[in-house]
C-alpha cells in the first residue's frame, strides 16, 4: 500500500517523526539548557510545518502567519491564566476573567477558533492575485501587532502578559511537532494538496483544468493557520510570558528563513531548515556569550547570530534558490516526481 | 478495462483516447450530457486599449464536429479561445453553451462543465509528474483519487506515455509534453475541446498521431473540437468545416474545398502555402 506514490507523504512523516523521536530521546538525557534549545526548535518546527502547508503547496509567500501564533498565544493566555492575575493585568468581561481552563482544553478551543478567524481573513485575501496576496499577509501581521500592542483590556497592551502556565516541556513540544508533521502529511495525500500544487505550477492552466484556485488556497490557508496557532500556543507556554513583540518581525524572519533554507516545497525541507537554522543560531549564540579555549576567552560581538542567519539565507537563495532539498522528500521507496534523481536517504 | 470503454484501437504506436461510459461523470454532472450539444459565439468583439483583436465574430461548434479555425498570426484565434474559456471578457457579444449564456461562469467552472482547452505553449504543471498532471483533471471533475489515478494512467498509456508516468512534466521532450497537455484536457471529459495550435513544433510522425487522437476524441464521445492550426494540410484533412479569421474579422466559413477556392482567403492567407 505504501508503494502508492500518492501516499508517500505519510512515509515521509513517519520517518521525520522517528528522527524527531530520536532527537527528543537524546535531549531527554542532555543538560537543561540544551533541552530548552531542542524544545524551542521543536516549537518552531511546528510553526514552520504549518507555514509549509500553505506556502509549500500554493507557492504563495506569506509574511503573516506569525500573526496566527500571536492570536493563538493570546487566546490561550486568556483562557489559562489564573483569574487573580487576569484581574491585575487585564480588563476582561466577568465570565472570561473567571474562566480558567486546563491547558489541553484551551488548546482544543483555540486551534479551531483560529481556524475560523483564518477562514474569515483568508476569504478576501485568497482572491488576490500576484504580489497582492503576500502583501496582504504582511498587512495581517502589522494589524495584529498593532492591535496586540494597544488592546490593553485583552492583551495587556505594551505590558507583558506574565505568569502563563509553562507546560511546554520536551514531550509536549515533541507531541506538537509530531502532530503538525502528521497533519501536513495527511493534507499532502488529499486531493486538495495536489490541486493546489497544480496552481502553484501554473495558475492559468490550473483554472483551465477546473481547479478553483481561490478555494484550494483558502483550505490550505486555514489548515496552515491552525497548525501555526498551535505552535503559538506552545511557544507562549514555553516562555511563560508574551508581548506583542514576541510575535513580530524577528520570528517571521526566522521561520521564513527556516522554510526557505530547507526547501519550501518539501516537508523534509522544512524539517532540515529548522534543524540547520536552530543549530547555527545556537552555535553563534554560544560564541556571542563567549567561550574559553584553554585559558583564552573568545567572545563575538552581539548581533553576530542574526547576521549569520541572514548570510545563510542569502547564500542559499543565491546558490540553491529552491532550498537545500528542493522538492525532494525522504521516503522508504524510491520513485519521485522530482526533476533530478538525486535524493537524500531515509 | 473492465467497463465499457470505447477504446478505438488504431494502428501505430498510439491508441486513441477513450471514455469509460459506466463511470460517475454524468451522475455528478448531469448538465454535461444533454444540454451542451452546441457551443455558440455570438457577435463577440474584444478591444485591447485601442487594438480591436476580435471584431464582431460569431461561431458555432456542434458536438462531434471538428471545426478548423485558421488565420495569420495576430488574427485573434487565441483571444477567441480565451473568450470562450472565460480568461478574457468580451467587450461585446456573448458565449452560449447548449443555449445558456455562460458569460458569468469563471474559467474553472467552464472547464468543469466540459468546455476544455489546451494552450499554445502547453503550460504543463512542470514540477509535477505526468501522472499528477492528468490526475488533477479527474479530481477537479469530481472523481475519487483512485478513479482519477486509474483514468490518468489509462489515458497516458494510450498516448504512448506509459513509461513516463512518474517523470516531471517539465523534463519531458517537447512532443511528449504536448501529449501530456492533451491528456490533461481529455481527462476533463470535454464536451467541447478547444485546441490552440496543438501541432506546433511536432514532427510529421507526431502530427499523424495527433490527427488520430483528435479524430478519436471527436468520434468516441461526440466531443466537438475547435482546431486551431497553421499547418494547412492537417486542417484540411481533419475538418469538414473551416472558419478563417483575419485581423479579428471572419473572412470566410466553409468546407475545405470552398476555403481553398475562396479568392479572399487565397490572397489574405493561403497565398504563400497554396501556391
Ligand atoms: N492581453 C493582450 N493585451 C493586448 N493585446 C493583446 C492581448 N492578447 C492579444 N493581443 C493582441 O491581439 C491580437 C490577436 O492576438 P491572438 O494571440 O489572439 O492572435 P492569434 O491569432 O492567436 O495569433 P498566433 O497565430 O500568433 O497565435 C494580436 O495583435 C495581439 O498582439
Ligand atoms: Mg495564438
Amino acid at each position: 500500500m505504501l508503494a502508492n506514490p500518492a501516499l508517500r507523504p505519510l512515509q515521509t512523516a513517519a520517518i521525520l517523526i522517528l528522527v524527531l523521536l530520536g532527537v527528543a530521546l537524546m535531549a531527554a538525557l542532555a543538560p537543561p539548557a540544551m533541552q530548552r534549545t531542542v524544545v524551542e526548535a521543536m516549537i518552531k518546527l511546528t510553526v514552520v510545518v504549518g507555514l509549509f502547508v500553505f506556502v509549500g503547496n500554493s507557492g504563495v509567500f506569506s509574511f503573516g502567519h506569525v500573526a496566527f501564533m500571536a492570536v493563538g498565544g493570546y487566546m490561550s493566555a486568556v483562557l489559562t491564566l489564573a483569574p487573580a492575575r487576569k484581574e491585575t493585568l487585564l480588563d476582561l468581561p466577568g465570565f472570561l476573567e473567571a474562566l480558567q481552563l486546563p491547558w489541553p482544553v484551551a488548546m482544543i478551543v483555540v486551534v479551531p477558533a483560529v481556524g475560523l478567524i483564518a477562514l474569515a481573513v483568508g476569504w478576501p485575501i485568497c482572491r488576490l492575485r500576484g504580489i497582492a496576496l503576500p502583501m496582504a499577509t504582511f498587512a495581517i501581521l502589522i494589524i495584529t501587532f498593532v492591535v496586540a500592542s494597544n488592546w490593553k483590556e485583552v492583551t495587556g497592551g505594551r505590558q507583558a502578559l506574565v505568569g502563563l502556565p509553562r507546560y511546554t516541556g520536551l514531550w509536549v513540544a515533541f507531541g506538537g511537532a509530531a502532530l503538525a508533521i502528521l497533519a501536513a502529511a495527511i493534507y499532502g495525500v488529499t486531493r486538495h494538496s495536489l490541486l493546489l500544487r497544480c496552481s502553484r505550477e501554473n495558475e492559468v492552466a490550473a483554472a483551465a483544468t477546473g481547479i478553483d484556485v481561490e478555494r484550494e488556497r483558502l483550505i490550505a490557508f486555514v489548515i496552515s493557520a491552525m497548525i501555526v496557532a498551535a505552535g503559538g500556543v506552545l511557544f507562549s507556554h514555553f516562555i511563560g510570558t508574551i508581548t506583542a513583540n514576541t510575535f513580530y518581525l524577528d520570528l517571521t524572519f526566522v521561520t521564513l528563513t527556516m522554510l526557505v533554507a530547507g526547501g519550501m516545497r518539501s516537508l523534509t525541507g522544512a524539517f532540515v531548515g529548522v534543524a540547520l537554522v536552530s543549530i547555527v543560531s545556537e552555535l553563534f549564540r554560544t560564541v556571542e556569550r563567549g567561550f574559553s579555549v584553554g585559558n583564552v576567552t573568545i567572545a563575538a560581538p552581539p548581533g553576530l547570530q542574526e547576521i549569520a542567519l541572514a548570510a545563510i539565507l542569502l547564500a542559499i537563495l543565491i546558490l540553491r534558490p529552491s532550498g537545500l532539498l528542493g522538492d525532494h522528500e525522504v521516503a522508504f521507496t524510491s520513485s519521485s516526481s522530482g526533476s533530478s534523481p538525486a535524493k537524500p536517504e531515509g | 478495462m473492465g467497463c465499457l470503454g470505447l477504446s478505438l484501437v488504431i494502428s501505430g504506436p498510439m491508441r486513441v483516447p477513450l471514455y469509460r461510459t459506466c463511470h460517475t461523470e454524468h451522475i455528478r454532472n448531469p448538465v454535461n450530457l444533454l444540454q451542451t450539444s452546441s457551443l455558440d459565439v455570438r457577435a463577440v468583439t474584444v478591444d485591447f486599449q485601442g487594438l480591436r483583436a476580435i471584431d464582431d465574430v460569431s461561431l458555432r461548434l456542434h458536438g462531434g464536429e471538428i471545426l478548423g479555425l485558421i488565420g495569420p498570426n495576430g488574427a485573434g484565434k487565441t483571444t477567441l479561445i480565451n473568450v470562450l474559456t472565460g480568461f478574457q471578457e468580451p467587450t461585446r457579444g456573448s458565449v452560449h453553451l447548449g443555449g445558456e449564456d455562460i458569460g458569468a461562469w469563471k474559467p474553472h467552472q467552464r472547464s468543469r462543465r466540459g468546455l476544455v482547452r489546451t494552450f499554445q505553449s502547453v503550460l504543463p504543471f512542470a514540477g509535477l509528474s505526468a501522472l499528477e498532471n492528468v490526475e488533477a483533471s479527474g479530481l477537479s471533475i469530481g472523481l475519487s483519487r483512485a478513479e482519477a489515478r486509474a483514468d490518468a494512467e489509462r489515458i497516458l498509456m494510450e498516448m504512448g506515455l506509459g513509461d513516463k508516468l512518474h517523470r516531471a512534466a517539465g523534463t519531458l521532450p517537447f512532443g511528449e509534453e504536448r501529449r501530456v497537455g492533451i491528456a490533461r484536457a481529455i481527462a476533463m471529459r470535454p464536451r467541447f475541446l478547444l485546441m490552440d495550435e496543438p501541432a506546433a513544433g511536432l514532427n510529421d510522425a507526431e502530427c499523424r498521431d495527433l490527427k488520430q487522437i483528435v479524430e478519436g476524441i471527436s468520434q468516441s464521445l461526440g466531443c466537438g473540437v475547435l482546431f486551431i492550426e497553421h499547418r494547412m494540410s492537417l486542417v484540411f484533412e481533419l475538418c469538414r468545416r473551416i472558419q478563417v479569421l483575419q485581423l479579428g474579422r471572419t473572412l470566410a466559413v466553409g468546407t475545405p474545398d470552398e476555403i481553398r477556392a475562396d479568392p479572399k482567403v487565397r490572397t489574405a492567407y493561403l497565398g504563400q502555402e497554396a501556391a
